[in-house]
């Protein structure tokens, strides 16, 4: 064999290269600088064929092989690392499992549509608390009648919003680790399905991410994805494949730094030639032409394996972790060999430079790519452990009070509130300034997208005044909307807020924000949509109108004169909650054994997270030997 | 001389009580004595309701005897092979060779390990079976782990008494008495019932649950428990107890203080923590020295009282090893649904604290251990005088939701 890309492939390769560098680069600059999606260039890879490359003519793919799915986001991402990965994600991971795990119907639905081009694609597993760990996984879907209800949010999500149907997993089984968790097909304008803040990124700046929050969203029984319990082999087999994309994006950034850096260093005269010409430029673009060329085999061969289905897991890894590491060292290389001109913005070693980087964190960090080889050469071992149990984690802000006002008059809801703050010791006769540095405030009150127009603002500040407090938002009002100065935005990010008071105003409750007001000692949440995160996360709300409720509330908390300066911030106690007791634990009637499902009966080979009606049927007592039928439900 | 009391129409006590018996089970004190309860029933056929210990065994059968005035003793009925109500089978069958033994088959088996000799005259029945002796007809349920696995009880459909085993059961010589209505069981009583419940039934809530709910369907008129006293009026007031014990909700909202103390610092702090709460309104407060109150007492305590303080020292970098058995026992008995209140005390290195509470959120359920804990080193100054009314706040408070 020849290790040789065929003719067939280097022809498609000259043709994507012709549209990205007719199509792609001229904007590139412009897609990075503003953060903006190439629509019309993803709308026309479409037409070209290209976002179902790998998949059968049936369902309005391309059926192309593996290898041609990798030039085409190599040479994508040699001009722009942020459209290289807008076709990864969509074709590997977003496309790639409703392919392999789909149902007819599912595939003729989803599949055809996203292989023509028509519509995009999006995968969505990682979440706060579940970055390389799926394990921890916290977004659920329960079953009920139809339909199961999913609830909980997942961050980091490439092509969010603009993809219309995402892959999500979701806890179907709490006890059962990472196999209680299974996949649905999403469909973007579902009832309760929303975006989050949209993240201003290092680099990649043309693809979108964003956040998806999920509340109370009905998804039929029919979007469920393989089968219940499977959404951990589905992510995985899925993750495989995407790396050999994002390792094709790692190439084809280093590609492209690679080829700027040579033609400069042509071009470049010091000490009277090329710089080309010096060895310590000459040997740093043989290594860097070494690299590319060991990460394009790896690549390669990596799908050639899966066109040809062998195992292709630990290469895949390899391929990955290899491009993507050895590309941060040649844009590192053909930065330096640009010197300072590489430094400036508009150049594309510079773009490249914080594109590459996200090669090594996303779609499995390096680390977990040295994991996965490191358990194909070993032994088996770290692959048969039994998964980890996840710990039921309850909201982030901690266990709060989440006592809704539902009852009556928006009015009586509203006095009714400022009756329990006053309960808790809130003295509204004092206030503080609204400039008060947010991490310095006893008291914040918050505006979040949900205020709408900018002049909505002065709601806010009627409110921040009533209720003594300084005037806070949340990342997007500041960073999108900038209705108020950055340093005023709340959130892990942003400001930490440690007082005693927060009101939260039209915020739906990201993570990142929720993670900046987790020591808050008492959270207001005011939001239309009853099934917003923050209502999970506050001591009190009132699911209603801010247009509405800011006025009533500013009202109730007016005392008829200017609030006195508040005496030094005390820091308010929280609440207890209740320790909540064990759930699903059987009794012996021979012993009184305990079986509890945390803990399961190792030494009975009962994993832990077995529920007890999953125990097998001749599982007896460990303690007594009594069996199944002779225990009872505590 | 025979000391018998006659239950209802048909039905005979012929127990005894026991006032040398310093240790029940060999570990719970028993100052006011124990009774061992049996019943005689006397129909066409006559049958004897469990035996009694051996140290009552001569006394026992002499009000057999008595109630039986010559007739034959048809059946012997075992509702539960624990020893103190077992132990004079043997003896019973020795002088009644025509007697035949009723009882499950977990319970023979049981008899057969102790060395009762039932084979060939043992008759098996299990639960739903009816057993007629003339116009008194009997039912058996089933009552696993309340607290023994072969435990049952058994309902006398014809007067509607339930012939419970241990529960229901009491600490406590009956002297005389034998009806709950011949005491002031609210006053002299409850704390020995409570006490005799949580130390030897307490930690199998769920299997009394599960009997309670059985129960629940059948008509009781009367109590008779292997222990103590006979309920034959105002049943609805212990069996509100038992719904409390064995679904660990405490009876009353007040602080149980148990402090362990080697100097009398640690206690003079509990002193003033219970000043302070009785002076912030909370005056149902019980303090206990750990190290001189015997644990089954501390356990009635716990399951009585909504909050608990744990004051300790530390002791060879731990918790003092009488509040840790404390603790240990609080496990056993599955104690739960609590809230808890840290005070430690420790002269260089204080531990206790934190190993209390990773103790109470590790070993136990449904433990709220709340966030304030009062440091000592040594012996309580003003310094920390503070941090103490921090702590009765958050006990007032959590008192309030």
């Amino acid at each position: 064999m020849s290790f040789k890309t065929t003719t067939e492939h280097e022809n498609f390769r000259a043709k994507i290269r012709e549209f990205a560098e007719t199509e792609v680069k001229p904007i590139a600059f412009l897609l990075d600088k503003e953060s903006r999606f190439p629509d019309d260039a993803v709308k026309k890879m479409g037409e070209l064929g290209l976002m179902g490359i790998p998949y059968p003519k049936k369902y309005g793919g391309a059926e192309l092989d593996i290898i041609s799915y990798a030039i085409a986001v190599e040479e994508l991402s040699r001009v722009d690392g942020g459209t290289g990965v807008i076709l990864s994600a969509h074709v590997s991971l977003g496309s790639w499992p409703i392919f392999a795990y789909g149902t007819e119907e599912q595939k003729k639905k989803y599949l055809t549509p996203l292989a023509q081009g028509q519509k995009l694609a999006a995968f969505g597993l990682t979440e706060p608390e579940a970055g390389s760990d799926a394990g921890g996984t916290e977004t659920t879907a329960v079953l009920e009648g139809d339909h199961y209800v999913l609830n909980g949010n997942k961050i980091f999500i490439t092509n969010a919003d603009k993809a219309d149907t995402y892959v999500v997993f979701a806890v179907t089984d709490p006890m059962a680790g990472t196999r209680g968790i299974s996949a649905f097909i999403i469909e973007k304008g579902w009832k309760g399905f929303t975006f989050g803040d949209h993240y201003d990124k290092l680099g990649i700046r043309s693809s979108s991410t964003a956040e998806l929050l999920f509340s109370d969203v009905l998804v039929p029984r029919e979007n469920l994805l393989g089968k219940e319990g499977e959404g951990f082999k589905i992510a995985m087999s899925t993750l495989d494949g995407g790396r050999i994309g994002i390792a094709s994006q790692a190439l084809g950034i280093a590609q492209g730094a690679y080829e700027h850096a040579l033609e400069y260093s042509k071009e470049r005269i010091q000490f009277g030639k090329p710089i080309c010409q010096q060895q310590g430029i000459s040997f740093k673009l043989a290594d860097m032409a070494t690299k590319l060329r060991a990460a394009r085999l790896l690549i390669y061969s990596a799908a050639e394996l899966k066109e040809n289905h062998e195992s292709y897991s630990m290469e895949a890894a390899m391929a990955k972790q290899y491009a993507s590491d050895s590309g941060l060292e040649i844009v590192n290389d053909a930065l330096q060999i640009f010197g300072g001109t590489g430094y400036l913005k508009g150049m594309e070693v510079e773009r490249a430079y914080r594109d590459a980087k996200i090669c090594t964190i996303y779609e499995g960090t390096n680390e977990i790519q040295r994991v996965v080889i490191a358990a194909h050469i070993t032994d088996k071992l770290s692959n048969e452990q039994h998964a980890p149990i996840a710990k039921k984690r309850g909201p982030i802000t901690g266990n709060r009070k989440k006592m809704i006002f539902n009852e009556g008059s928006a009015a009586e809801r509203t006095d009714a509130l400022v009756a329990a703050l006053k309960g808790d010791g809130y003295d509204f006769t004092v206030g503080i300034d609204i400039n008060t540095p947010i991490t310095q405030a006893e008291r914040v009150v918050s505006a979040g997208k949900g205020i709408g127009e900018k002049k909505n603002m002065s709601l806010i500040k009627e409110l921040a005044i009533q209720s003594g407090a300084a005037i806070g938002s949340s990342r997007p009002v500041a960073e999108t909307l900038q209705y108020v100065p950055l340093d005023r935005y709340v959130g892990m990010s942003g400001q930490k807020f440690k007082g005693n008071l927060y009101i939260a105003c039209g915020i739906s409750g990201a993570g990142q924000h929720l993670k900046g007001i987790k020591d808050a000692t008492t959270i207001v949440a005011i939001n239309t949509n009853p099934g917003a995160p923050i209502f999970k996360n506050c001591d009190y709300g009132i699911v209603g109108d801010l247009m509405e409720i800011l006025p009533l509330l500013s009202k109730a908390l007016n005392t008829g004169e200017a609030k006195k300066p508040a005496p030094p911030m005390v820091k308010m106690k929280r609440p207890v909650v209740k320790k909540e007791l064990p759930q699903g634990l059987y009794v012996c009637n021979g012993c009184g054994y305990e079986y509890d499902p945390a803990l399961g009966d190792p030494e009975n080979d009962v994993r832990p997270g077995t529920k007890f009606d999953k125990l097998p049927e001749e599982w007896i007592c460990p303690e007594c030997g009594e069996d199944k039928t002779n225990f009872i439900k505590v | 001389m025979h000391c018998v009391r006659k239950v209802t129409e048909d039905l005979y006590w012929v127990g005894a009580n026991d006032h040398r018996l310093a240790l029940f089970e060999n570990i719970h004190p028993i100052p006011r004595g124990v009774s061992y309860n049996s019943y005689l029933l006397l129909d066409e056929k006559t049958v004897l309701f469990d035996t009694a210990d051996w140290s009552v065994c001569r006394q026992f059968l002499e009000n057999i005897e008595a109630v039986l005035a010559g007739r034959p003793l048809d059946y012997l009925l075992i509702n539960h092979v624990e020893p103190d109500h077992a132990a004079s089978i043997e003896e019973v069958l020795l002088r009644h060779p025509e007697t035949k033994v009723i009882s499950n088959e977990k319970a023979f088996m049981l008899m057969r390990q102790f060395g009762f000799p039932v084979d060939g005259r043992a008759e098996e029945v299990k639960e739903g079976d009816t057993k007629a002796f003339g116009k008194h007809v009997v039912t058996f349920v089933a009552a696993p782990m309340v607290h023994w696995p072969e435990a049952m009880v058994t309902f006398d459909t014809t007067n509607g008494v339930l012939f419970s085993a241990d529960a229901f059961g009491s600490f406590g010589a009956l002297d005389g008495k034998l009806f709950n209505d011949e005491v002031n069981f609210d006053r002299d009583w409850i704390d020995d019932a409570r006490r005799y419940y949580t130390n030897i039934v307490g930690k199998y809530g769920p299997h009394v649950q599960f009997l309670l709910k059985k129960a629940a369907g059948i008509d009781i008129k009367m109590i008779c428990p292997l222990h103590g006293l006979v309920w034959r009026s105002d049943i609805g007031y212990f069996l509100d107890k038992y719904v409390k014990w064995s679904t660990y909700e405490p009876e009353d909202q007040g602080v149980l203080l148990v402090y362990a103390s080697m100097y009398g610092n640690t206690e003079s702090a509990a002193s003033l923590l219970a000043a302070k709460l009785v002076e912030k309104g909370i005056t149902k407060v019980s303090m206990y020295d750990v190290s001189s109150t015997d644990i089954s007492y501390l356990i009635a305590e716990t399951f009585r009282l909504s909050h608990i303080v744990l004051a300790s020292v530390t002791y060879n970098l731990g918790i003092y090893p009488k509040m840790h058995n404390y603790l240990m026992d609080m496990k056993a008995l599955n104690v739960q649904n609590r809230t808890v209140a840290i005070l430690e005390n420790g002269s260089w290195a204080c531990t206790s604290g934190t190993l209390m509470r990773q103790f109470l959120d590790e070993q136990l359920k449904g433990i709220t251990v709340l966030d304030d804990v009062v440091t000592l080193n040594s012996a309580m100054t003003p310094v920390q005088e503070p941090s103490m009314d921090e702590l009765v706040n958050s006990i007032a408070e959590s008192m309030k939701q």
